[in-house]
């Protein structure tokens, strides 16, 4: 069946998005339900997976583009805040891997019951990949896209603490510590100041042992890998995720934006990524 | 600390409705936040923030702290950001968004809200204050927080001036400013910087200069709110390069107003910064801790009081001013 392909960047009506509140773990959770804008035999509905802290605002404007888009092609898209963040309920000091993936999979049953759609694609942006990752463990088949995700926690908080370091450097200072001086303090003290977020040990410790793989269990099934770098090909860590996924039977499309990542600072203007958009949705369509 | 959610809160989140507003631009998409109980004010309060929710979710413990405290507050997205529908594009604090501002209070009116407080930081600020044009006689109150009052350009202009040799050896030791040199307009940014410095020798010999023109937009929205019966907090930091700019309009602007419009839009102004001050917990907390306690002072209550709990300490009045800060009041 032929599906016009509207442009990804024109900005389309919100007049079939709502607002709403989900419950997860008895508290309000904020979402946003983007009915799909044409009928489309065989389409997923999609539950986007945002990354966490600061990240959940920087990659914000691109979720909502890229839910847009996919509505406009026939989609349904459900977009959420996890617990601790944004318009939700809940502390940040208790954000954990395992507070996460109960979020997403609350998100997945409330984008069912809405869209009348069994079938769920998951899409999980950077810390998100791991939440996603836990929802869709339980869906062999489903589909899964991530937007360079997190494969390592302890990794990606150590890159965390070292923007600390290099904020010290900027302003023309010696760093006083090291990151694994922070890290202790994170385990000494409860918490540790990251740019005006406060960085927990339930989250630290929840991530012990974690890994995209292993959250993944047995799940196999058709993902899109989509590397947001400033380089020409896969980086090494994602060409091996994406060969373990292989190795599983997982049909693993890759694809590079080659520009530089936006999830650092919040900026003006908002960062916007129509690389990003378009290749999500490319896959998508392919898919069904 | 970081913020807890405290039971109150809690139940106020339970309460809160997600409302889009019709606007010139796109739809915009906000979070009402009812107030426990009867309301103890007759205004509701209007934060302006990007995101809605703000870096590690500020306005939200603001709104549902009040709301617990029997105030109805509201947030939303600006067109082209957040959950909102039209374009993205660069904000300009001298070009608000008006229309998205009026359209809310226009919105919450058909709602059943008829007065308003509004709250915003930088750009935000300078769109509540825009909101002065057309609803003055609606608006109760203003927080105001660290705005550019002059061209973003004049305001480079103004920080470039108090630069000295110092500057120059500590940006010559920022990794960051040689990476940006692959810009031309770096260099000439550069290249004016030394100029100043070079010609000028030490700091202390700097000019004593005028100082660029106020934004116009900004005299005529600031003439609005004097003309108007409501109470301001403009709120700074001494070092912040929004100060520069801020103290040109207190001396043209503050020293023209009559005491009793100097003694409704106070002026307080905190050691080190505030405009980027929300990056680090512990200058966060205070401006958060600041902005309710102003906003709860507005409103009648005690400072840290519990909705109708507590009776009022004159003692805590000046509780979250950090030590050494300035205040006309």
């Amino acid at each position: 069946m032929s599906v016009p392909r509207p442009s990804v960047t024109v900005p389309a009506p919100t007049s079939t998005e709502t607002p709403f509140f989900l419950a997860s773990g008895d508290r309000p959770v904020y979402a946003v339900y983007h009915a799909a804008r044409r009928v489309r035999p065989g389409a997923s509905a999609v539950v986007l997976c945002s990354s966490i802290g600061l990240e959940q605002l920087t990659c914000y404007r691109n979720e909502v583009l890229v839910a847009r888009a996919l509505a406009e092609r026939g989609f349904p898209v459900l977009r959420y805040h996890p617990r601790g963040h944004g318009d939700s309920s809940g502390d940040f000091a208790d954000v954990t891997v395992t507070s996460l993936i109960e979020d997403a999979r609350a998100a997945g049953a409330a984008l069912r019951a809405r869209s009348g759609t069994s079938l769920l694609a998951w899409l999980g942006v950077r810390f998100g990949a791991l939440a996603a990752a836990g929802a869709v463990a339980a869906e062999q088949g489903a589909a899964l896209a991530l937007w360079e995700p997190v494969q390592d926690p302890l990794a990606y908080f150590r890159a965390w603490l070292r923007g600390i370091l290099f904020s010290s450097v900027s302003h023309g200072e010696r760093p006083s510590t090291t990151v694994d001086e922070l890290l202790a303090t994170v385990v000494a003290d409860g918490m540790v100041d990251v740019h005006g977020y406060s960085f927990h040990r339930a989250l630290l410790d929840s991530t012990r042992e974690t890994s995209l793989t292993g959250t993944l269990g047995a799940w196999s099934g058709p993902a899109l890998l989509l590397q947001i770098q400033q380089r020409r090909s896969l980086a090494p860590a994602h060409d091996r995720f994406a060969a373990s996924l292989r190795e599983r039977g997982a049909q693993v499309a890759t694809g590079l934006v080659n520009e530089e990542p936006g999830w650092h600072f919040l900026q003006n203007p908002a960062w916007e990524s129509s690389e990003i958009v378009s290749q999500t949705v490319e896959w998508f369509d392919a898919l069904a | 600390m970081p913020w807890r959610e405290t039971p109150e809160q809690l139940e106020r989140a339970r309460a809160e409705r997600a409302i889009k507003v019709p606007a010139p631009d796109g739809e915009l998409f906000g979070i009402l936040t009812p107030a426990a109980g009867t309301p103890t004010v007759p205004w509701c309060a209007v934060h302006l923030t990007r995101p809605r929710s703000h870096r590690n979710r500020n306005w939200i413990e603001i709104a549902r702290t009040l709301a617990a405290r029997g105030i109805t507050t509201f947030r939303f997205d600006y067109h082209g950001t957040g959950d909102s529908g039209g374009e993205g594009g660069y904000l300009n604090p001298n070009r608000p968004y008006q229309s998205d501002i009026g359209a809310v209070i226009d919105h919450l009116r058909g709602l059943g809200h008829q007065r308003f407080v509004l709250t915003g930081s930088c750009f935000d600020a300078r769109t509540a204050l825009s909101a002065f044009d057309h609803h003055a006689a609606r608006i109760d109150g203003l927080l105001f927080v660290a705005a550019p009052v002059t061209s973003i350009d004049d305001q480079q202009r103004l920080l470039d001036q108090g630069k000295d040799w110092g500057h120059m050896w500590r940006a010559l030791q920022n990794p960051e400013n040689w990476r940006r040199l692959r810009d031309l307009d770096r260099w000439r940014h550069m290249a004016n910087v030394l100029g100043r410095v070079a010609g000028r020798g030490t700091r202390e010999d700097a000019p004593v200069t005028e100082g660029p023109p106020l934004d116009p937009l900004f005299r005529r929205n600031l003439d609005a709110l004097a003309r108007s019966s409501a109470r301001a907090l403009f709120l700074y930091g001494e070092d912040d390069p929004e100060f520069l700019g801020f103290q040109i309009a207190l001396r043209e602007l503050w020293s023209g107003f009559s005491d009793e419009t100097r003694a409704r839009l106070a002026v307080e102004v905190w050691p080190g910064i505030v405009h980027g001050g929300f990056t680090e917990l512990t200058r966060q907390r205070e401006i958060v801790a600041r902005a309710l306690e102003w906003l709860l002072d507005l409103a009648g209550h005690p400072a840290g009081a519990v909705h109708g709990a507590d009776r009022p300490d004159p003692s805590r009045s000046a509780h979250h001013r950090p030590e050494g800060t300035w205040t006309s009041a």
